[in-house]
């Protein structure tokens, strides 16, 4: 459907919205939430629901309560609304099915097309977001529920998270090791009274609603099994709350087997053949009916998949544990949705493998080598079916090529530079830009101590150290605030102040620049050191001072990335960011609170500096030569 | 006679039009697929995890573009561990010229952006996700809140250049 027709199915849409509105109702009803009454000034009532336009303010607060955001464009025919749990609801313009999470549902009208906002269907769109319309006698109200009670097993584990339209008001009413009751106010619910619960740690759930139709409160109590115990997982967000019970005793792992029945038009995994291939390797002969897809990944962990897109098992997935070659175990699942299948072919191996991939018309061959890998590709994809095809990889710049060798940019020579002697030291943030706070650590602060001690290491070494500042301040010359803000390019502050870091090092003429910094992430679990490099000619820096910094500092080893960032890309000379560690994990932010910690991680930038460039006096004397 | 002609004229008029409108929206259909590829970024931050969704009805490929930027900004389920793009954040507006995609994102992403990490991994998803082989786009240019930014504050990323593969 074209965007003309889309206008056309609005324009009528709209005269029908105007004139049964006139027959059938008056106005719009009574709307009750929260507490409150819920205005719409740009609503009209439409058979079956309530059209209220995106640029309604009292539309905007009812999805600021729920944290939901709306995404839409004039001319483009999707309308994107993310629950504060990242659920999407997706509406179509002249199209009255829609999708919640995925899965589709048919509203009573079509969205129209409202100028540059759309109308929607409100009280679908409440619906979709765990609010439900509940006529009285003379109004709506608009109950915020509990929307879902996720109940899944790991490990033996059974782990429940409890969903709803809104941050949870919860009290604690009844607890015992095995026992947990808890009492969500505001919120209503339309689950089952009562459910068995999956898995083996916990055996009934139990839902009881209780309050009023304003004010209601939903009451859910866990009886674990025997010996069991819980305790409660930070969710991530204030509209779920989970809680994880733990059994007495080790249960037992179940996979499942199911497989799904063969759909025309998809191809479909017909036979699966593990076999020795030369040398030790393990060949995986995979036969599929038709063409298909694939895309692999590679993890850090010794593990490596592929995922046949489109695509079914003709039989139960497998789990194979071969006792030769360097494979630990090969598995085969069914995964994707219904609408959407793909097989998986997942190895855990000893230790990173080559993985050659030679697609047919028959299907597929994955070669499992004993030798390492001959690249740093994490990803690729291909297709099989028609004629043999080379699986395409996108990998990472090979920070191991050497540097002038003809295949890329020349290396650094050493002695190009004015003064060989001095290295710039970068620490990161400063004065108004505190950049990361968390756990106490604030970033401008750590990275200065840093630098400071890297300084008088470095210093000790004999090199000649210059800081681009040396307090609590972020240096910005005046001169790159009036050339950036003239350019006519974005953001010229910030340029002008990330600029002036660099000038210091490439006016003097630096051999390096090392720039210092804290990171931080969404989630508690990222941790370690990487080492980050833009210019080609740079990954040897990085490798030094990571391979040289992560024995000293004890942290984990991110690894080297290479990266668009301002301060390495913009110097003239080897150039170097070092993300120390995560203030946003316990471990780390453990460490970084030592005086200890920041000392060794100072002596490891120092120690990758002198395995990178030697001593200033070797410096010194290739630059006179 | 006259009011004959002038029938005839009406469904000639009429056949013209449904025939503009089965032609159009056949092209539209069959430009994209009905499924796109959306990536997020595990916790390690750099390894991507593709999964796919299907699509409404619109599937040309500036409607295609906009669902798979709006999908991977709200990130996989929730459950799922993944680098999030903060709360809130949402794909303001998307436009596709040539190889190269516009996309405007909510400054809500400003408000948590720390670090070379959580930035890294949330561009390269996005990025990834938009130049998947299908929607034919190369290079992502990135507004914030409407506007051209050099770096997120206090984050590290250039953003005032298209952003490609190869730009991680």
């Amino acid at each position: 459907m074209n965007r003309s027709r889309v206008r056309v199915f609005s324009l009528v849409a709209l005269c029908l919205a105007c004139a049964l509105p006139a027959r059938a109702q008056d106005r719009p009803p009574n709307l009750w939430f929260q507490g409150t009454r819920l205005i719409f000034e740009h609503a009209v009532a439409l058979p079956g629901d309530l059209g209220v336009s995106t640029r309604d303010a009292g539309l905007r607060r009812f999805l600021d309560r729920l944290g939901a955001t709306v995404s839409y464009q004039p001319q483009q025919r999707y309308v994107v609304i993310t629950a504060e749990d990242r659920r999407t609801i997706v509406f179509t313009l002249g199209d009255p099915s829609y999708t919640v999470a995925g899965v589709r549902a048919q509203a009573p009208f079509a969205p129209l097309a409202d100028g540059d906002d759309v109308v929607l269907p409100f009280f679908t769109l409440a619906r979709a977001l765990y609010v439900e319309p509940l006529a009285q006698p003379n109004e709506i109200v608009l109950q915020p529920r509990i929307g879902a009670l996720d109940v899944r097993t790991d490990a033996g584990r059974t782990i429940v998270t409890v969903r709803g339209a809104m941050p949870l008001l919860i009290a604690t009413t009844g607890e015992s090791p095995e026992r947990l009751q808890l009492s969500f106010t505001g919120l209503g619910s339309a689950l089952a009274p009562g459910r068995r619960a999956a898995g083996p740690a916990v055996d009934t759930i139990d839902v009881a609603v209780g309050g009023t139709t304003k004010v209601p409160t939903t009451t859910i109590t866990f009886e674990g099994a025997r010996g069991s115990t819980h305790r409660v997982l930070p969710s991530g967000s204030l509209d779920a709350y989970t809680v994880v019970f733990e059994p007495g005793t080790e249960a037992p792992l179940t996979l499942p087997t199911a497989a799904p029945p063969i759909v025309a038009g998809r191809a479909t995994v017909t036979d699966l053949t593990i076999e020795p291939g030369p040398d030790d390797a393990l060949a995986v002969r995979v036969t599929l009916s038709g063409a298909a897809s694939y895309e692999w990944h590679r993890l850090a962990d010794n593990r490596w998949y592929l995922d046949l897109d489109n695509t079914t098992l003709a039989g139960p997935g497998r789990d194979e544990h071969p006792a030769f070659g360097a494979v630990q175990s090969v598995r085969v699942r069914q995964t994707g949705s219904a609408d959407a299948p793909a097989v998986r072919i997942a190895f855990t191996t000893t230790s990173q493998q080559r993985i050659d991939l030679t697609p047919s018309d028959a299907g597929l061959v994955i070669t499992v080598a004993t030798s390492p890998p001959s690249d740093l590709a994490r990803i690729g994809s291909g297709r099989t079916g028609g004629a043999p095809v080379v699986a395409s990889a996108t990998a990472s710049p090979d920070p191991n090529a050497s540097p002038g060798d003809g295949s890329g940019p020349p290396g650094w020579k050493f002695g190009t530079n004015s003064n060989s002697k001095v290295i710039v030291i970068d620490p990161g943030h400063g004065g108004a830009d505190q950049g990361t706070a968390h756990n106490g650590i604030v970033e401008k602060a750590v990275t200065l101590d840093i630098a400071q001690r890297l300084r008088s290491v470095l210093v000790a070494q004999g090199w000649t150290v210059r800081l681009t500042r040396d307090a609590d301040v972020d240096p910005v010359s005046s001169d790159n605030l009036a050339k950036m803000r003239a350019d006519g390019k974005p953001n010229a502050d910030d340029r002008a102040y990330l600029q002036t870091r660099c000038d210091v090092a490439n006016n003097l003429g630096a051999r390096l620049f090392i720039s210092i910094h804290v990171n931080a992430a969404p989630l508690e679990s990222a941790r370690g050191t990487t080492v980050y490099w833009y210019k080609p000619q740079d990954a040897p820096f990085a490798q030094a001072i990571e391979k040289n910094l992560i024995p000293l500092a004890g942290t984990q080893d991110d690894g080297t990335r290479h990266e668009n960032l301002y301060v390495v890309r913009h110097t003239s000379m080897p150039a170097v960011l070092v993300e120390t560690a995560f203030a946003t994990n316990p471990g780390d932010v453990a460490l970084l609170r030592q005086p200890s910690f920041l000392q060794h991680v100072a002596q490891g930038i120092a120690n990758g500096v002198k395995a990178y460039a030697g001593s200033p006096s070797a410096n010194a004397l290739s630059q006179q030569q | 006679m006259r009011s004959s002609r002038a029938l005839v004229l009406v469904v000639l008029f009429v056949a013209a039009v449904a025939a503009a409108w089965w032609f159009t929206t056949r092209r539209q259909q069959s430009t994209v697929g009905d499924a796109i590829t959306v990536y997020y970024a595990k916790a390690d931050g750099t390894t991507l995890v593709p999964w796919q969704l299907s699509l409404g009805p619109a599937r040309d490929r500036k409607s295609a573009a906009f669902y798979a930027a709006t999908q991977c900004v709200a990130g996989p389920p929730s459950g799922t561990e993944a680098v999030r793009f903060p709360a809130g954040t949402h794909v303001r507006a998307l436009d596709v010229e040539g190889s190269t995609a516009d996309v405007d994102i909510s400054k809500e992403i400003a408000s948590s952006a720390e670090g070379g990490f959580a930035e890294s991994a949330e561009f390269k998803a996005l990025v990834w996700t938009l130049t998947q082989p299908k929607l034919g786009i190369d290079s992502v240019k990135v507004r914030i809140g409407g506007k051209r930014v050099a770096t997120l504050p206090g984050g590290h990323l250039e953003l005032d250049e298209p952003l490609s593969r190869s730009s991680f």
